[in-house]
């Protein structure tokens, strides 16, 4: 017994520490977003310049709107191609799915580094193409279809095909049952899908920055900045994307958990 | 059979090494109720899929209403059905529930208003139509289920162990009014379920499935008192069982030897002497003697049933017998027994291993 | 071929062709590249090995894998060590909070590499918050934090441990916890019941979460670069060269392609390690929580 309290202990002791290792810089870096000195930032001395310079930096401005472009055409590309696949997956049940599931898995075991420079090369010296926002939202997305992938069957795991069944019998047929049953009940899980890949592409460095070539993103603003020796503004903006990816998870949880949906119909 | 609804035609069906139905032929008629059949994994739920459309046969063919459908998807088969676990629309009311197959049919609003008035009017569901099925208790959307399936007026309805997973109360109920919808709406019935009172309850004809294969099929009362094989004897009512060595066959009475005593029983499977054979028969055939009788015991025990009761009767050499009848106040533990049956009533089958 | 069987590659065809498309040619690509030569930043189609030769038999190269092979090592042992009893947590004694456990655990990772190490940098280093506060206070600063690979196994830690908990909790959720009940009443202690029960049960689950942390680990240019300083290159760094300003376009795609065969090593051997999968109860399927 007391030995299964102390394992508890520890456990709980652990879980707290992760959180303080994965918080505590970005907790810090927030704050010294708001001061003066970044160095030392003590005693604090609050200001919102780092904000206005990061504001007026038009570098950024362009910045944002191609990572915005990057993730919202990743995060369609990917959230489309996963759900497809993991509804024939899951709802056909073929023989020999799982080397689809492979394919579709694969991305995960691919340093992403791998995936820029070769997409990039195959790009340049085989189809003669120079790099630019499409073929890093290409890239982007072959990574970005994994996880949404991941995401969308972890959902659907849950989800009573035999529903789809009943449908059919009623007389609707493969596209209607889709549309009057699977997708008002499997919705949040595309949405999940979706809200990953796009973070995971608008934040993403090596890909796009292999694929860009002088077109700024985010990502590799901050990456050229770091390389110079910070830039302050670089905490402002790491301070809003942390707020942003915050906002995007509370949106998932609060999906998932008010029964705004209702996924757990299977007992 | 004139009014043929269903028809399957040399329906075979295999799961890699599973068969999970071997040369089916069955004909289901107009105004029938009838009933399927068998042990947990004999095929009822894969030969129900084939008829709705979600699961292709092998070989054979499926006609409904004189039409062959073998190759047409679910969605064209105007059939209804209801699910073991309901599988109501989570995402929709009651009312969207039960309207969906004629939203289907690309109904009108004023058809399926009147449709939806008319099946919850049927199946006692009146003021519900606003809820979600997560608010329905589990005999509501039993109720709601069946709406689904009979509002478009489909030509046949199946139904999947509808009632397994309600109390015995309420099976008892819907057992009634399922039956009494078959009737009102004259369109047959295909109902599969592995409890065999439910069966016996409601159905006209019955078949009872084994491993993939028809054992038999006929009218219920002709398979309760007359089993064709060993299986359907065995499977049908609490029949008491005999093994022993055939030694003589009589107008087709079996005289069975069995640990010294004689036992008669009709004989079947072409049963010579010397055959080893097992005898079933139903507890409530053996009738209790004043004296004489094929047996003789003692009354171990009496199992109070209500309408009826179980009477345990040990012969002595370890073996008991359960015969069922009347409950009697006259009786007393110890007492002793006299047993004996009609052997028309009885049916002897060759045992399972051959002949010795 | 059944409707289902036509519907089931209907809808897997568009991910599947993008997939092989975008990502496997172009990996094919770059395994031709690596035979070919680059000259004044033009590949030239001339098939030979020297990509390989150099790499394997160069120091330069072979100190730099090393490195980031034990690196790799290093960083998913910390992460599979310290995020089982973690993950053990969530999935067990989660109750309805498991979400928020989970979505917390995983959050930062949505934020991508970049900014985490600019987090990362605030805190680690020589003008980093611990540095500063030490000298501030008046103690020696330490060492270890300064531009060291120290400094970047953490930060690699900080990068991907939610990955590996997130993989050990996958396969807890569908480990069914009375096992322990059964293992206790039978007179196991605690620990002795996890190495018995549980560990043997969620495996694949580990075996997962240590590829996954492996392989960007092992490739990984960006952490290394800025918190590993100017010695502790790494052979990411070096890979990432041959594409920037050197132009040896071949040789880096040589080195791609050894990174992706060490990558296809690894997983070969954890998955041998795991064994029989079918006792190791497999993840995602059976209704995940998340
Ligand atoms: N999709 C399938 N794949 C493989 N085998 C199947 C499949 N569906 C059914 N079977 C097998 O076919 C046989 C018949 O199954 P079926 O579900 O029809 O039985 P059942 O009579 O409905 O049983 P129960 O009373 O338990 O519902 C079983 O052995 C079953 O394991
Ligand atoms: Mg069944």
């Amino acid at each position: 017994m007391t030995a299964l309290r102390i394992g508890k202990g520890v456990q709980i002791l652990l879980l707290a520490a992760l959180y303080v290792f994965l918080y505590g810089p970005i907790i810090y870096i927030t704050y010294v977003s708001f001061q003066a000195n970044s160095v030392w930032p003590f005693p604090p001395e609050f200001t919102a310049k780092h904000y206005i310079s990061l504001w007026n930096e038009e570098n950024y401005h362009s910045g944002f709107v191609n990572s915005l472009a990057i993730g919202i055409g990743t995060g369609v590309i990917a959230s489309v191609l996963a759900t497809m696949a993991a509804v024939a997956i899951l709802k056909y049940r073929v023989r020999r799915s799982v080397y689809i599931a492979g394919l579709f898995l694969m991305p995960l075991f691919i340093a992403h580094i791998l995936i820029g420079v070769s997409s990039l090369m195959f790009n340049k010296m085989l189809l003669g193409l120079p790099g630019n926002i499409f073929s890093a939202i290409l890239a982007n997305a072959t990574y970005a279809t994994a996880f949404a992938f991941l995401v969308v069957v972890a959902q659907l795991a849950r989800y009573d095909w035999r529903l789809d069944e009943a449908a059919m019998v009623f007389g609707a047929t493969p596209g209607t049952t889709f549309r009057e049953v699977t997708f008002p009940l499997i919705w949040p899980a595309i949405l999940g899908a979706f809200i990953v890949s796009f973070l995971l592409a608008f934040n993403n460095l090596e890909i796009s920055f292999y694929n860009l070539g002088a077109t700024p993103t985010l990502p590799t603003l901050a990456w050229g900045s770091l390389r110079h020796g910070v830039s302050e503004e670089l905490y402002a903006l790491a301070a809003l994307i942390n707020v942003a990816v915050f906002i995007f998870l509370g949106v998932m949880y609060v999906l998932l958990r008010t029964g705004v949906v209702r996924l757990d119909y299977k007992d | 059979m004139t009014d043929t609804v269903l028809k399957l035609d040399n329906i075979s069906k295999n799961f890699g090494p599973i068969k999970a139905a071997d040369d089916i032929n069955i004909e289901v008629g107009q105004t029938e109720f009838f009933a399927l059949l068998g042990p947990s994994g004999s095929g009822k739920t894969t030969m129900l899929r084939m008829i709705a459309g979600l699961e292709k046969p092998d070989t054979g063919t499926i006609s409904i209403s004189g039409r062959d459908v073998t190759n047409e998807p679910p969605y064209r088969r105007g059939i209804g059905m209801v699910f073991q676990d309901f599988l109501l629309f989570p995402h929709k009311t009651v009312a969207e529930n039960i309207m969906f197959p004629l939203k289907m049919q690309g109904a009108s609003e004023k058809d399926k208003r009147e449709n939806l008035q008319w099946v919850s009017n049927l199946v006692h569901l009146e003021g519900l139509e606003e809820r979600y099925p997560h608010q329905l208790s589990g005999g509501q959307k039993q109720r709601v289920a069946l709406a689904r399936g009979l509002v478009s007026r489909p030509s046949l309805l199946l139904l999947d162990e509808p009632l397994a997973n309600l109390d015995r109360e309420l099976r008892k109920e819907m057992e009634v009014e399922i039956r009494r919808f078959q009737i009102e709406l004259a369109i047959p019935f295909v109902y599969v379920t592995h409890n065999q009172e439910e069966a016996m309850t409601m159905s006209d004809r019955m078949a009872i499935m084994r491993d993939g294969k028809m054992e038999q099929v006929g009218e219920k009362f002709s398979l309760y008192h007359d089993p064709a094989s060993q299986f359907v004897a065995s499977f049908l009512g609490s029949p008491n069982a005999f093994e022993g060595v055939v030694s003589s066959v009589e107008e087709g009475i079996a005289q069975i030897n069995w640990f010294g005593h004689s036992i008669r029983a009709r004989a079947h499977d072409g049963l010579q002497p010397g055959d080893r054979a097992v005898c079933y028969v139903k507890s409530e055939k053996i009738s209790m003697l004043e004296s004489g009788g094929a047996l003789t015991g003692v009354l171990r025990d009496i199992i109070f049933k209500g309408q009826y009761a179980d009477y345990l009767v040990s012969l002595g050499d370890g073996h008991e017998i359960t015969v069922s009848g009347a409950p009697m106040t006259g009786l007393k533990k110890g007492a002793p027994m006299h047993l004996d049956w009609d052997p028309g009533k009885a049916d002897a089958f060759r045992a399972q291993g051959g002949a010795q | 071929m059944s409707s289902n069987k036509r519907l089931f590659w209907w809808l897997v065809a568009p991910g599947a062709i993008f997939l092989i498309l975008f990502l496997i040619l172009p990996l094919a690509s770059i395994v031709v590249f690596s035979f070919w030569r680059t000259e004044s930043y033009t590949l030239i189609p001339d098939w030979n090995l020297d990509n390989y030769i150099r790499i394997l038999t160069d120091w330069t190269y072979i100190k730099f894998l090393l490195r980031s092979l034990s690196m790799a090592t290093i960083v998913s042992l910390i992460c599979l060590v310290f995020s089982w009893p973690i993950a053990f947590f969530i999935a067990r004694y989660g109750g309805k909070f498991k979400l928020i456990y989970l979505l917390l655990t995983s959050a930062p990772f949505l934020t991508g590499e970049i900014l985490r190490v600019t987090a990362l940098q605030q805190i680690l280093g020589p003008i980093g918050v611990i540095n500063m506060a030490l000298s501030t206070f008046g103690f020696e600063p330490i060492q270890a934090l300064m531009y060291t690979n120290t400094a970047t196994a953490i930060g690699l830690t900080y990068l991907w441990i939610p990955f590996m908990v997130l993989a050990i909790y996958l396969s807890l959720l569908n480990f069914d916890f009375e096992l322990l009940e059964v293992a206790k009443v039978n007179g196991a202690r605690p620990l002795r019941a996890f190495w018995e029960i549980t560990w043997p049960l969620n495996r694949a689950g580990s075996a997962i979460g240590v590829v996954l942390v492996f392989i960007p680990t092992l490739a990984s240019s960006i952490t290394s670069k800025f918190l590993g300083g100017p010695n502790g290159a790494l052979y990411g760094n070096i890979l990432a060269n041959q594409f920037g300003s050197t132009g040896t376009w071949a040789l880096g795609s040589a080195m791609g392609v050894v990174l992706f065969a060490i990558s296809l090593i690894v997983l070969y051997i954890v998955w041998k390690m795991v064994g029989d999968l079918k006792r190791s109860g497999v993840t995602i399927k059976g209704g995940a929580e998340l």
